[in-house]
């Protein structure tokens, strides 16, 4: 097949917004956030579901959106990172991990920020074993994890 | 990454039709968990792939009068939520539970699962030990029932024809007294491909007795399926200390007459069969 290969509409609702883009088939989410919405907060790291870097939150749910294809995102609502909180006004998930220390490299901290507020969402008071499993498919290879973890504990303290 | 057309099925009807004119460079897509890997790596080159998570016919969890029907696309977190799978298919909860992490439980689906049919399939042989049903649809063939133990034929490979698909997963509810247990060996605790799973059912009759057994182990073999020769052993028997010594035994051998002896086998053998007692003693407790 060609290269040039024939792009389709794709609509969805991004951070609050309604979105139309124009989107080759073969696209994922992860690809159409970044490079063409220019949200670039949603990171890209394994590109094979193992490391959370790019979780964004589709319909209430965390997802990997380097798994989702663009056009399987039709009519959906997505949050990234970049609707979680502003620098003026921070979320209080990102109040709290800065306070305890939670960032690094910070190049995990989009998506276990999303995993976080994915969890919350559902279960407001996560005990230590439901957050780890809550952000289990997340890795961070700086903090060892305890700092996130005290983070999320606390964050409405 | 490729190139091909996308097609969103809206109904089983236009899927099936769609599939059959489309059939030899078609691939269908729920979750996308294993596919998009496979698409990716360009290990497949589908000139279409059909997205069939729009349609409702293939979501959810029904309860009928003897069985339970799973849609092919729900997701194993939906499976872990569910209260109906917790009541009489509780190996199934806990195969999807060790699942990945929260993002791939909330896109990776039971039909995927199956149809797939990896070897390191975590849900695949709990629904083996139910001894599930799938039914399938295509245009030119309607609908039929086949069994999954008969529907696998290598990893990843079915015996679904080119043109069907896979639109429901049906388990007889177990008989009262039935207990499951399902454990999974990974590397690591999250995120773990499975080195080596078990599933086991178990039920005891009034004088103590073995009255129904069924024993999975997956991702040991390239198919997962039950080890007759364990099961019969066990089969009528009190369950004591030496018959579940000797029947760890018979399950080992089972398994190393269908992989031969490998670099690994010094390694499985033991802890499939530690495995398989400490599992036994949990479900006799």
């Amino acid at each position: 097949m060609s290269n040039e290969q024939e792009k389709v509409l794709l609509r969805m609702k991004v951070n609050g917004k309604p979105v139309e883009v124009m989107v080759k088939p073969a696209w994922t989410l992860l690809r159409v956030l970044r490079e063409e919405l220019r949200l670039t907060g949603t990171k890209k790291g394994c590109e094979q579901g193992d490391c959370g870097a790019c979780t964004v939150i589709m319909d209430g749910k965390a997802v990997n959106a380097c798994l989702v294809l663009a056009l399987q995102a039709e009519s959906k609502e997505i949050e990234t990172i970049e609707g979680l909180g502003t620098a003026e006004n921070l979320h209080p998930l990102q109040r709290s991990f800065i306070q305890h220390g939670a960032v690094q490299c910070g190049f995990c901290t989009p998506g276990m920020l999303m995993s976080a507020k994915a969890l919350l969402e559902r279960n407001p008071r996560p005990t230590i074993e439901e957050i780890k499993r809550g952000i289990s498919g997340n890795l961070c290879r700086c903090t060892g994890y305890t700092k996130i973890i005290k983070a999320i504990q606390n964050v409405h303290k | 990454m490729l190139h091909f057309q996308f097609f969103n099925a809206r109904s089983i009807e236009e899927a099936i039709n769609f599939l059959a004119e489309e059939v030899e460079q078609c691939r269908i897509i729920a979750g996308g968990t294993d596919l998009i890997p496979a698409l990716r790596k360009e290990d497949i080159h589908p000139d279409f792939v059909m997205n069939i998570l729009e349609i409702d016919q293939l979501k959810g969890i029904t309860e009928m009068d003897h069985a339970v029907r799973i849609g092919p696309t729900t997701t194993f977190t939906e499976m872990i939520e569910s209260d109906i799978l917790f009541r009489f298919f509780p190996s199934i909860v806990q195969a999807a539970s060790s699942v990945g992490g929260p993002q791939v439980r909330n896109r990776g689906t039971i039909g995927g699962n199956i149809a797939n049919a990896s070897p390191a399939a975590d849900v695949l042989p709990a629904v083996l030990a139910y001894d599930g049903e799938l039914e399938l649809q295509s245009k030119v063939s309607g609908k039929r029932i086949v069994r999954l133990s008969e529907a696998i034929e290598g990893p990843y490979k079915t015996r679904f024809l080119p043109d069907e698909m896979l639109t429901g997963i049906i388990m007889k509810k177990p008989e009262p007294g039935t207990r499951g247990l399902f454990e999974k060996l990974g590397r690591r605790n999250a995120m773990a491909r499975a080195r080596m799973n078990l599933t086991i059912l178990l039920r005891l009759n009034e004088k103590e007795e073995v009255s129904e057994v069924r024993i999975v182990p997956g991702a040991v073999m390239p198919v997962a399926r039950r080890v007759r020769g364990t099961e019969e052993m066990l089969l009528g028997k009190k369950s004591e200390p030496s018959l579940i010594e000797a029947a760890s035994e018979v399950l080992a051998k089972e398994m190393v007459e269908v992989t031969g002896i490998r670099w690994s086998t010094e390694y499985k053998v033991p802890v499939l069969k530690n495995m398989f007692k400490r599992m036994m003693w949990q479900l006799l407790r």
